[in-house]
């Protein structure tokens, strides 16, 4: 049902980049609204089945991830007035969406996954993964923007797009924000690890969570990542362009932990 | 009642003769009241602009109507008729709503789109409502005016992109710093352009305007005239350490900014964006400056053909913007014509309570032995029931299409209840619609250029 309304509300969006109709652009809103509100009506529904948010596990993960990152957008739009990302964020949303849709699993109350570290870790990241989502998208309008003014062409992003300085301020903020939260969804995840080692040692997940494995691993080099982009654009001034595009890359590994190294490769994280 | 409209406008007459009927300079309070003291038109509206000086009125008579229109423009300014008469044109009726619809569109003015014109017919409305001699068809014709203005803005891309050069840059820089409060402009040389551009930018709100100039004092007299700041040639490149937007217009021969002069400053900028404007024949900066990081350089040549897209872009929108103009003459027009059937709506009522009144007297000696409640009741009652049979047919009058149709249906009323007492106004409803249909005009006048040439 949510990735219905979010296919129409993508729809609304695409049609509303093109034709550039306010009408269109509120009911796009609208729908983004109607599919978060019924997508919220979803996740409260799961909550009071398995008496926690449903993040334990890839699949709830997604969805809950989803559900984040749509919140956050609606939160841009409507405190920068302005549509022209959505274009961009929802089919993200949609090919997220349709994973947990075409593939859904019971939400698993596994003795480990208890406390409030736990959920702390779960959702601090996610959150953190929703906020680079949207520094990614951010990033690409930029890069699409700024290419246009470069050579003189202005047409489609220009008149479309808001101006390079707010979309590369969007897209710090953005960084900003994510980075607080991945440094501290490692931080609880790490000392989570460590107290879970003493009532759950046999657990073989439990046993696997250290540097080696994927999941960890790949989630520090997003780490490094982020931390080298806030870095540079504050002191080498590598804001606008290749901040963009370390976003990009940045996002690119956060998709390949989160989709396919949970589901495939990961002995730590398999829940 | 008819409407009508006369005026002059950059078509039709030059710049000498709009200057002499420029009724802001006369007054437009006292244009007025002058018109209105001479009673031929009932209601009037004066829109007078650079561009334009129009007087739109509600008569009874079109022609006395606009004989008596010309007088007083020629009498007010002081302007002999002779002079004046070649340069009018007028209009009556649906063809005013059409003019006037496609004046606050922008579809009239010197450059298409152009977006002051809405706010000056607001305006011109505003001071005929506040001198009290607009009436209810004005107003309406007005209101419909403003509402047309804002969705072809809104509807169409007619009034979109920068159509000057000067406005181009200001536009590219706003898509590339956004807000352009707090951005330091600077300026080298101290043509008129790199003034003009200046200023354009200063009413943007940016912080500080510095102008560098080969002497001294001529920099110093172009910052006076701006208000900005002057500073000397060999402080060039810590004031362009400082800028965000730089504008070249200097009548160098050889490049006074190399590629490789910018990327030096650039580097303790951090990268922080650099919008170089060239506007200066010889080229002031090398054009391979252009691909350093963060540099976005356009010449006089970028900005122009910037500025024919956006031409281009909103001649392309003309015919959008015309048929939403057809759309609120059409939907204007309905309102217009179906106050044509409002003197067979009065005669039908008038008739209806004659009947009532001579039935109740004629049926006196049957109710005089009521006592007063009663009869009062009767009445009450009687003129509720005529309310009541009356009721549909004037919503279905009023809401009758085309004057052919309103004339139609007013003949056969007017027969079936035998309206005769109120056949004079019914003659005069049926040659309005035959005035509307252009043939009871006057030579003498052009009609305005309504069609998009």
């Amino acid at each position: 049902m949510p990735l219905a309304l979010y296919s129409v509300a993508l729809v609304a969006y695409v049609w509303h980049f093109s034709a550039r109709d306010a009408a269109v652009g509120r009911a796009a809103t609208t729908l983004l609204v109607a599919a978060a509100l019924t997508h919220t009506f979803v996740i409260g529904m799961q909550t009071m089945g398995a008496g926690h948010v449903p993040i334990a596990g890839a699949t709830s993960a997604i969805s809950t991830f989803v559900w984040l990152l749509a919140l956050a957008y609606l939160y841009t739009e409507m405190t920068t007035d302005e549509r022209a990302m959505g274009v961009f964020i929802l089919p993200l949303l949609v090919a997220l969406q349709a994973i947990p849709a075409f593939r859904p699993s019971a939400e698993v109350a596994s003795p480990v996954l208890q406390g409030p570290l736990f959920g702390v870790h779960v959702s601090s990241l996610l959150f953190a993964y929703a906020s680079f989502a949207l520094a990614c998208v951010i990033g690409i309008t930029y890069v699409l923007l700024f290419k246009e003014i470069k050579a003189k062409h202005l047409g489609f992003f220009y008149a479309r797009l808001p101006s390079l300085q707010v979309l590369d301020r969007m897209n710090q903020r953005a960084i900003a924000i994510g980075w607080i939260f991945l440094t501290l969804g490692m931080i609880v995840g790490a000392v989570w690890a460590t107290q879970a080692r003493g009532y759950a040692g046999s657990d073989p997940r439990v046993q696997a969570m250290s540097l080696q494995d994927p999941k960890i691993f790949v989630a520090l080099v997003c780490w490094a990542v982020y931390s080298f982009e806030l870095f540079a654009a504050r002191r080498i001034g590598w804001g606008g362009r290749r901040a963009a595009y370390l976003s990009a890359l940045g996002f690119a590994i956060v998709l390949l932990n989160f989709v396919p190294i949970s589901y495939f490769l990961t002995k730590s994280h398999n829940f | 009642m008819r409407l009508l409209l006369v005026g002059i406008n950059h078509r039709t007459a030059p710049v000498e003769l709009r200057e002499r009927v420029d009724f802001q300079t006369g007054g437009i309070e006292r244009a007025l009241q002058e018109l209105a003291g001479r009673g031929v038109a009932l209601e009037a509206v004066v829109l007078s602009t650079c561009n334009r000086a129009e007087m739109y009125a509600v008569c009874e008579d079109v022609g006395a109507a606009r004989a008596d229109l010309v007088s007083f423009i020629s009498q007010f300014h002081g302007v002999g008729h002779e002079d004046l008469v070649p340069h009018l044109y007028d209009a009556a009726d649906l063809d005013v709503a059409r003019h006037l619809f496609r004046v606050a569109a922008g579809l009239d003015s010197l450059v298409v789109g152009e977006p002051q014109i809405l706010g000056q017919v607001k305006e011109a409305h505003q001071i005929a409502s506040e001198q009290q001699v607009v009436g209810p068809l004005l107003n309406r014709l007005f209101h419909a005016s403003l509402g047309t203005g804002k969705r072809v803005r809104t509807e169409t891309a007619l009034a979109s992109g920068a159509v000057s050069v000067s406005y181009a840059a200001v536009a590219l820089a706003k898509k590339i710093f956004g807000d352009l409060k707090g951005r330091n402009v600077l300026v080298i040389g101290a043509g008129e352009m790199g003034k003009l551009t200046a200023r354009h930018m200063k009413s943007q709100g940016v912080r500080q305007v510095t102008i560098i100039s080969r002497t001294m004092a001529h920099a110093a007299r172009t910052a006076e005239a701006i208000g900005g700041s002057a500073a000397p040639w060999d402080e060039m490149d810590t004031v362009l350490g400082a800028s965000d937007i730089v504008i070249t217009a200097t009548g160098a021969v050889a490049p006074i900014l190399t590629k490789a002069h910018i990327d030096a400053v650039m580097r303790p900028r951090r990268n922080r964006p650099l919008f170089v404007i060239d506007i200066a024949l010889p080229r002031d900066v090398e054009a391979s400056a252009g691909e350093i990081e963060q540099v976005f350089l356009y010449n006089i040549d970028d900005l122009q053909a910037t500025v024919r897209d956006n031409l281009a872009r909103r001649s392309g929108e003309v015919s959008r913007a015309e048929a939403i103009v057809g759309e609120e003459v059409e939907r204007f027009g309905a309102w217009f014509r179906s106050r044509g059937a409002i003197p067979t709506v009065v005669a039908l009522r008038q008739r209806f309570e004659a009947i009532r009144r001579s039935e109740l007297e004629r049926l006196d000696f049957k109710v005089a032995s009521l006592p007063p409640e009663a009869r009062a009741r009767v009445d009450e009652i009687t003129h509720l029931i005529v309310e009541k049979l009356l009721l549909t047919p004037t919503e279905q009058l009023k809401a009758l299409g085309d004057s052919d149709t309103v004339g139609a249906y007013s003949e056969a009323i007017t027969r079936l209840f035998g309206l005769e007492a109120q056949q004079a106004a019914e003659q005069q409803v049926e040659a309005d619609a035959e005035r509307e249909r252009g043939a009871g005009r006057v030579e003498p006048f052009r009609r305005p250029q309504n069609r998009p040439r």
